[in-house]
């Protein structure tokens, strides 16, 4: 006869009625133990979850702003390489790349300061210029800075010339951003939206830079000049970086043609 | 108020270094076109509160220090600052910067008289009465701007200078 090895136990009254009153009990304290668990468990989740997303937030912050300044970095390099490709059809001029550090103290001028001077090979009377065309000259410098008066200063003095006419005069700084060619004779065919370019009489600025456009024209019907206003083709309020353009040989000639006028004038040179 | 060398020397430097913080932050945080001359405002305060034999020397020192900042030429600055130091010297009787208000108005009247000179130069050097009208465009909106900083920046220099003080105190009033 088989025999059944199986292991229970009957419970009487009384074992039941101890276990009817303790597993509750159990039951109560597990309840809490898987409760607390779950709420420490929950806890210490959520802190590192809130630490890493602090963390990553940072993170993309300063990812956010690195890719700023490689955009910075990314439109200076266009820039600068539109001014180099400019500067290299300038022949025989050293050129010294600056930065616009500060503009006048005064409103009555427009002067900007550049941060190269003459420790960096700056001469007075360099002329300064952007890709677009002509900034100004050097007015004054210092080792490490140097003063641009600006084509807008009525103090500055470009000697220039019609492109497509050939019509010569002075243009100088005006008001409102704009230039005022002198001296033009009124028989001569300007007309708006013509082109004004340095025609290097002077030995300060060299042949072919661009000044800007002619806006304004008026012609009286007496008096032997006729009334140009000019557009600069370079807008000021935009402008960065600018390229100073240095020319030995020109300084040379330029002040030797002061001296011999010196001499002429019964002066020591 | 009346001080004498050595009290004006530590001062002054004082004051040039506030003129040189306002310089610096309006070429490069100010607009192009907006660009206050605190340099003036600085020279009427001399002029109201300070008398000395030697204040030209003080405007000069200022004016030169302006232009270490700007094209303008020290010497005519200087010399504009002179007549409306005079200007102010005559009347000063009459004028006393008791509250702000009264402040804001006189600082207005004296830098009206300032752009009269400074107009006047402007037109014998350029001939051409375009430049006196932009500049009075541009003189409106910064002069007003200058009157009304000028009772916070008179309080700052008062206490560089402390005249009240002297005066209080009973020296050399």
């Amino acid at each position: 006869m088989a025999q059944k090895e199986t292991n229970f136990h009957q419970t009487s009254q009384f074992d039941q009625l101890l276990l009817e009153s303790v597993a509750p009990l159990q039951n109560a304290i597990t309840y809490l133990k898987r409760e607390g668990k779950a709420v420490f468990d929950h806890y210490i989740a959520n802190a590192s979850a809130a630490k890493e997303n602090d963390k990553l937030v940072k993170e993309v912050s300063e990812l956010k702003n690195q890719i700023f300044k490689y955009e910075e970095l990314q439109e200076e390099n266009k820039r600068l390489k539109k001014l180099l490709q400019f500067g290299n059809t300038i022949p025989a001029a050293k050129r010294v790349l600056a930065q616009i550090v500060a503009w006048d103290a005064s409103s009555d001028f427009n002067v900007i300061r550049i941060n190269k001077g003459t420790a960096d090979g700056i001469l007075l009377e360099s002329p300064v210029t952007v890709a677009e065309g002509l900034v100004g000259y050097i007015f004054r410098a210092s080792k490490h800075y140097a003063d641009v008066l600006t084509i807008l200063d009525a103090n500055n003095r470009v000697d220039g010339i019609v492109q497509r006419t050939r019509s010569h005069g002075i243009v100088e700084g005006f008001i409102n951003n704009r230039c005022l060619m002198k001296y033009v004779t009124r028989t001569e065919p300007v007309i708006l939206n013509d082109m004004v370019i340095t025609s290097g009489l002077g030995h300060i600025y060299p042949r072919g830079l661009v000044v800007g456009k002619v806006t304004k024209i008026e012609r009286e019907s007496f008096g032997i000049t006729q009334y140009i206003e000019i557009t600069p083709q370079v807008d000021f309020g935009r402008i960065e970086e600018v390229m100073v353009l240095i020319g030995p040989a020109e300084n040379a000639q330029r002040q030797s043609e002061w001296d011999q006028l010196d001499k002429q004038n019964g002066g020591e040179p | 108020m009346k001080l004498k060398w050595r009290e004006i020397i530590p001062s002054f430097l004082i004051t040039l270094a506030v003129l040189v913080v306002l310089e610096v932050l309006t070429t490069t945080i100010g607009l192009k076109n907006f660009r206050p001359p605190f340099n003036i405002l600085i020279v009427l305060y001399l002029s109201f509160c300070l008398e000395n034999p030697f204040i030209a020397l003080l405007i000069l020192v200022t004016q030169y220090v302006h232009y270490l900042f700007s094209a303008s030429p020290w010497a005519f600055s200087t010399f504009t600052g002179v007549l409306v130091c005079m200007a102010i010297t005559y009347l000063r009787d009459l004028m006393q910067l008791s509250s702000a208000f009264l402040t804001i108005i006189l600082v207005q009247i004296f830098q009206i008289l300032w752009f009269v000179i400074e107009s006047i130069f402007l037109y014998f050097s350029t001939n051409n009465w375009y430049f006196i009208a932009d500049k009075f465009y541009r003189f409106i909106p910064e002069s007003l701007f200058l009157s009304i900083t000028a009772p916070f920046l008179f309080m700052l220099l008062e206490k560089i200078w402390k005249f009240k003080e002297r005066n209080i105190l009973g020296e050399d009033i």
